[in-house]
């Protein structure tokens, strides 16, 4: 059972990528443990792909070592203990849906029944039609499909939804959280951020192929410089308003004023200390779109600056 | 193994379905036979009569070509696709995809050989002396087809689907003229067309037909071209295993 190990059910030890002088990926150390569900976010070229490549054993690390149930990766992966839905993985044309579906089944050690397959990736519509016929959707269903064939113990998904429409997406998250509550682990890539925010209870932020940050949700929007005001203001004096603590941008138009803050109590009353007195002051949190561009925006710029990589502290 | 046999029966049955797998292994060599099978009665090829060298011939060509170049563009194919990477997320072996492809190449390439050897014995008129020869013919031109089966690997794996069509059906029909599957050749390249794998399966199984000796020679060159090809194909298929 996935719940019986002690181990870490994958972990990364400073694994890096080399492409000639490209680092996709560059010193990643990571471990999932049982039952998570894990997202992996980064922008496009991030070093998402080529990390669960690795992961699947469709790729060598240059250096660094990855362990899956304790067992190098392409046994783990022959063992039949992993499902995997890859962006770049295909359809064997010319068959049915059905037939595909029943002859991976066929090759898994622990099978699940075809007809429940079928189900949980809402293909039995579709169970006759030919493989190359398909539309893009229902094409990702029938990937879906085959990750979850056999009784697996991790799921691995690289950005499972692109090309589906908003309906399918939910579908598509439904039938994985029944996967999950059956006690697998999940780790996909997206990103889209409202997908990681809404189904993953830990998001891992890649960029430049290098960890920026590891937490809960909530955690990353915290580290993102926590909190956005915005209130009404007249005689705005930007000075001023950059100087307050925790003030980390500032955002004027006409007499309204956006703030992003690590603190927002004391900004607010180094506001009014200044003698100023703002209207319809609203405080929120950063979505996790702004957290995820703050982070990585800031990893971008130290890049430009210090060329070589700097350690990033794991909260 | 049996995830691989799996496998194998899969790419039979959707070949089966193909109607380009059709046309080129069974309808294509069909056809000759039946148009030009009996047209040059009492001509002499190779030592026997036209229609006995012409139903080798087109059982050769029929083999050889279920052999190379449905299998070289669908490799290629397969492989942009990713269904080889897909294929490579199951617990399937790694060599598993390669190995069902030369089983189903082997049996797509056993009704146009029967179908084929009937027409020549029935249509024909074609009668050899002992029934074994017939076996032994269709035995020769069926595994001399490995030879374009492991080309197809090595081409499929190495080149992109758009070039594989073409310089698949270039080395096809260079293979086959000089081959002597069309019109024996004489002179030079006759000369040059006696070291091809297609003349070395089409002149054993004649020389079986005209009860002759069969040149160790031939059946050593066919084995050199198997070990050629094979060769090739295992270094296309190392070269991609990080690109799939």
């Amino acid at each position: 059972m996935s719940h019986s190990g002690t181990g870490p059910v994958v972990s990364f030890e400073n694994v890096s990528k080399h492409y000639g002088s490209l680092k996709a990926v560059d010193g990643l150390s990571l471990d999932l443990r049982a039952g998570e569900t894990v997202a992996l976010l980064g922008p496009n070229g991030a070093g998402k792909s080529t990390s669960l490549d690795m992961l699947l054993a469709l790729r060598k690390p240059t250096s660094g070592k990855i362990q899956m149930f304790g067992s190098d990766p392409y046994h783990a992966v022959k063992s039949g203990r992993v499902g995997a839905m890859l962006q770049s993985g295909g359809l064997m044309p010319e068959v049915t849906v059905i037939e595909l579906v029943t002859l991976v089944t066929g090759l898994q050690p622990r099978p699940v029944p075809v007809a429940t397959t079928m189900r949980r990736a809402g293909i039995e519509s579709i169970a006759d039609q030919r493989v190359d016929r398909l539309s893009g959707g229902q094409t990702q269903r029938v990937r879906f499909a085959l990750a979850i064939v056999g009784e697996c113990d991790l799921i691995v998904l690289d950005e499972p939804t692109t090309g589906m429409d908003v309906e399918t997406r939910r579908r598509f998250w439904a039938s994985m959280k029944e996967e999950v509550a059956q006690g697998k682990t999940l780790l996909f890539a997206t990103h889209y951020l409202e997908e990681a925010d809404e189904t993953a209870d830990r998001i891992l932020v890649i960029n430049r192929g290098r960890l920026l940050a590891d937490g809960t949700p909530e955690d990353i929007k915290k580290r993102a410089g926590a909190k956005r005001m915005s209130f009404r203001l007249e005689n705005v004096n930007e000075p001023f308003l950059l100087g307050l603590p925790g003030v980390t941008s500032l955002d004027v138009r006409g007499n309204v004023v956006h703030i992003q803050t690590m603190d927002s109590d004391a900004t607010l009353y180094g506001l009014i200390d200044g003698g100023y007195r703002p209207r319809e002051i609203e405080v929120g949190s950063l979505g996790l779109e702004q957290a995820f561009l703050a982070i990585t925006a800031e990893d971008d710029r130290a890049g430009d600056t210090a060329g070589a990589p700097q350690e990033v502290p794991q909260s | 193994m049996r995830g691989t046999l799996l496998l194998a029966r899969a790419e039979i049955s959707r070949l089966r379905r193909n109607r380009r797998y059709m046309i080129s292994t069974l309808a294509f060599p069909i056809v000759l036979y039946l148009l030009i099978g009996k047209s040059a009665k009492g001509t002499a090829f190779y030592g026997v009569e036209f229609a006995a060298y012409y139903m080798v011939a087109m059982a050769t060509l029929g083999s050889f070509s279920g052999a190379l170049t449905n299998n070289a563009i669908r490799i290629a194919q397969e492989r942009k696709e990713g269904w080889v990477r897909q294929l490579r997320l199951t617990p399937l072996p790694p060599n598993a995809y390669v190995v069902a492809k030369v089983i189903a190449a082997m049996a797509i390439t056993v009704p146009s050989v029967v179908i084929v050897l009937l027409l020549g014995r029935f249509y024909g008129g074609v009668h050899l002396g002992a029934t074994w020869e017939w076996f032994a013919i269709a035995a020769v031109v069926w595994i001399g087809a490995m030879t374009f089966t492991a080309l197809a690997i090595a081409i499929g794996y190495r080149l992109p689907p758009d070039q594989v069509q073409p310089v698949a059906m270039l080395l096809f029909f260079v293979f086959l003229i000089l081959g002597g599957i069309f019109f024996p050749l004489k002179g030079f390249l006759g000369s040059i067309g006696n070291f091809t794998p297609t003349y070395e399966a089409v002149k054993i199984a004649i020389d079986v037909i005209a009860g002759a000796a069969v040149p160790a020679g031939l059946i050593a060159g066919l084995v050199i071209w198997l070990a050629i090809f094979s060769g090739l194909a295992w270094f296309s298929v190392r070269a991609t295993a990080e690109t799939v």
